[in-house]
């Protein structure tokens, strides 16, 4: 079980996106076509499903929000300046496995090397600050390359060859 | 009873063929290496071979996904002992025992214990299974649509309380995932709903690279936002179990094992509540209660088996109701419907075989968590000093390609993507991911109960509450949420010392 617990800001903050969401919900529910001219009744609706759980998730996040404040969300907020780089392994990562996603994967760009380029970049990146740090660029480099065209054969061949599925 | 053994035996010789055996085999290593790799749930491992075998036979394909699932929960408990890290949730509880039993130079052992109770679990869930499922396929053939609509209502909300550490996040989860699951289609006038134009949208989200997505790109992104950490592993001695363990601990077995089946039955909770629940119990039972977080081979005992048994237990709902037990057992039943297998309330009648088929399955992947809980220490030592940094860019692939492989578009790719950062953002503030999963398969099954029930009755919502087993549902329900209302709670635990303190003082009158 999770035991990290976040800060009564942080639940505020999720809570007030709940809250949003939920609204959001309601809105799009209550703006939905009520068919009325198929003889629909309040719970033969389309929207009626949703806008009902739009309203109990609303109420949770109000809920939430309300505990958060009570726990001294709002006591003494001081706004601080976000420091990227502390986290540019979650930067890097989002950005490397949406890049491959969105632009390597099925926009005509052969599957094998396109995640070939992914693994190869993956795993140089992460491993930079070691091998330069060790005077090893050109090695870690060489590697990557050679781990990202393995995998990318191995899985090509494992889906495609072995249990015969159609890859992007 | 002769002629459940008579179908199980029928079932276990139709799987005696190389084809499945090697099947079974690659599959249980696959999930047991999982399992073991902290960071790659069962859930994920499962959801990935789903897609891997999608063009399978469904026998063979299900077989795979079950020995995958048995695997991956059995392996996580090498890490918990190796490395003080639990390779899976369900193994968290592993960590205190069996890492404090690696410490003292009993990693061997504490894994020959890890085993027995694994294999010993999985027999009781099976056995539970085998018995089960016809009598609940039975009593879910009363359920109506108001007794699924509790049903869908008790699945999300047990969930969200027992998972995690915060209820009413856990509830958000399940709701969220409830009106993921409306996403698409309507059922009745097939209107469109929240798709916003867009075309893919409304066949609705696929459950499969929802889970790929919030279980294997979360983990991904999970492990690599934090550097590494330096692996140490511990010396261990010879991992055969001791029949001595087995013998002396025969009654925390097999409370463990009904403890971890039962909690595998309730909707949603899983493993890891399993485990926690058997350590817990077999602490309350032990005359060794100090042992328990130093070493005790009792804690380890129970935790194993627990976690374990509860892996039959959650798929007993899939067959009987249709409702998953666990998140992996959420995969197991897209699967199923995936490859043409209607599970729920008719499965006894339409297809009784198949209950035999899926006990048939969970026994030869029992054999095989046996078979490499004693072989294969050494290479998995190996697998686990390998960088994370070279493993989870193979797995994102694995996510990406296998999102697309269930229907050939590139949009289920897309919906992993959401998923996953969606998953991790949920993660990062303490929402857990199962009642999420529970929902998105459950919301369907709600919104239809609910709008079928209301249209039987012309709006009426008292059968709702006045049938028996709906009111049964609907009391649980509700104390469920009162008894997180602080005030609720205390007044409830008042009222009930006051009604034991009368009783024990009538007694002490007598």
């Amino acid at each position: 079980m999770d035991e990290n617990k976040p800060s009564p800001i942080a639940d505020f903050v999720t809570g007030a996106v709940w809250l949003a969401l939920a609204v959001a919900i309601i809105i799009g529910a209550w703006k939905m076509d009520r068919l009325e001219h198929l003889q629909t009744t309040i719970y033969t609706m389309p929207g009626s499903m949703a806008a009902l759980l739009g309203g109990v998730i609303g109420l949770m996040a109000i809920i939430l929000m309300l505990r958060s404040i009570l726990a001294g969300a709002l006591a003494g907020v001081l706004w601080q300046k976000p420091r990227w780089m502390d986290h540019w392994r979650l930067i890097a990562v989002l950005v490397l496995c949406l890049g491959y996603a969105i632009g390597l994967v099925g926009h005509g760009l052969p599957f094998w090397l396109g995640s070939a380029i992914f693994v190869a970049v993956f795993v140089f990146i992460f491993q930079f600050a070691d091998r330069r740090r060790d005077g090893t660029l050109i090695r870690g480099a060489a590697f990557a390359i050679v781990l990202g065209l393995i995998s990318s054969f191995a899985i090509h061949y494992a889906f495609q060859d072995v249990f015969l599925v159609r890859l992007p | 009873m002769l002629d459940g053994l008579i179908a199980f035996g029928n079932s276990l010789a139709g799987f005696m063929n190389p084809a499945s055996v090697g099947y079974a085999l690659l599959a249980s290593f696959v999930g047991f290496i999982i399992g073991a790799l902290p960071g790659l749930t069962a859930t994920m491992g499962v959801a990935l071979m789903t897609t891997l075998t999608i063009k399978l036979p469904s026998s063979d394909a299900l077989l795979i996904l079950i020995c995958t699932y048995v695997g991956a929960i059995y392996g996580g408990s090498r890490s918990a002992i190796l490395l003080n890290i639990p390779g899976t949730p369900a193994s968290a509880a592993s960590c205190l025992d069996g890492h404090a039993l690696a410490r003292q130079g009993l990693a061997g052992r504490a894994m020959g214990i890890a085993t027995s109770g694994s294999v010993l679990g999985t027999w009781i869930g099976i056995i539970a299974l085998a018995f089960f499922t016809p009598v609940l396929g039975e009593m879910a053939l009363k359920f109506g649509a108001y007794e699924f609509f509790w049903l869908a209502v008790f699945g999300v909300v047990i969930s969200g309380n027992l998972t995690g550490n915060d209820p009413l996040k856990g509830w958000m989860s399940g709701f969220l995932g409830l009106f993921i699951a409306g996403i698409g289609q309507e059922a009745i006038f097939a209107y469109d709903r929240f798709t916003f134009g867009i075309h893919d949208l409304s066949g609705g989200i696929s459950l499969v690279p929802a889970l790929v997505g919030a279980f294997g790109l979360a983990e991904v992104i999970t492990v690599m936002k934090d550097p590494p950490r330096p692996v140490q592993i511990n010396a261990f001695d010879t991992v055969i179990p001791k029949l001595i363990d087995v013998i002396k601990y025969w009654r925390t077995i097999i409370r463990s094992g009904l403890i971890g089946t039962g909690i595998g039955i309730i909707p949603g909770v899983g493993e890891d509540v399993a485990a926690w629940s058997s350590y817990a119990a077999a602490r309350r039972a032990s005359k060794e209660k100090e042992k328990f977080g130093k070493g005790s081979i009792e804690g380890l005992m129970a935790a194993e088996t627990g976690d374990n048994a509860c892996v039959p237990g959650a798929v007993i709902p899939v067959l009987t109701l249709a409702v998953p037990g666990s998140a992996p057992a959420a995969v197991l039943l897209a699967a199923m419907l995936i490859h043409g297998v209607n599970p729920g309330p008719l499965i006894m009648i339409e297809a009784p075989h198949f209950v035999y088929d899926v006990v048939a399955m969970m026994f030869i992947a029992s054999v095989g968590i046996l078979i490499y809980g004693l072989t294969l220490t050494g290479l998995l030592i190996k697998i686990l000093q390998f960088p994370h940094v070279l493993i989870m860019p193979i797995i994102f692939v694995l996510c990406a390609v296998g999102s697309y492989a269930i229907a050939s578009r590139l949009f289920d790719v897309y919906v992993m993507l959401a998923f996953g950062v969606i998953g991790f953002g949920l993660r990062q503030m303490n929402f857990p991911m199962a009642p999420l999963v529970l929902g998105i398969v459950l919301g369907d099954l709600l919104e239809k109960s609910l709008r079928r029930g209301l249209i039987l009755t012309d709006g009426d919502l008292t059968p709702f509450f006045t049938r028996p087993i709906s009111f049964v549902m609907f009391v649980l329900v509700a104390a469920t949420v009162l008894m997180n209302i602080p005030a609720v709670h205390r007044a409830a635990s008042l009222a009930w010392a006051n009604v034991v303190g009368a009783l024990g003082r009538k007694q002490g009158g007598v």
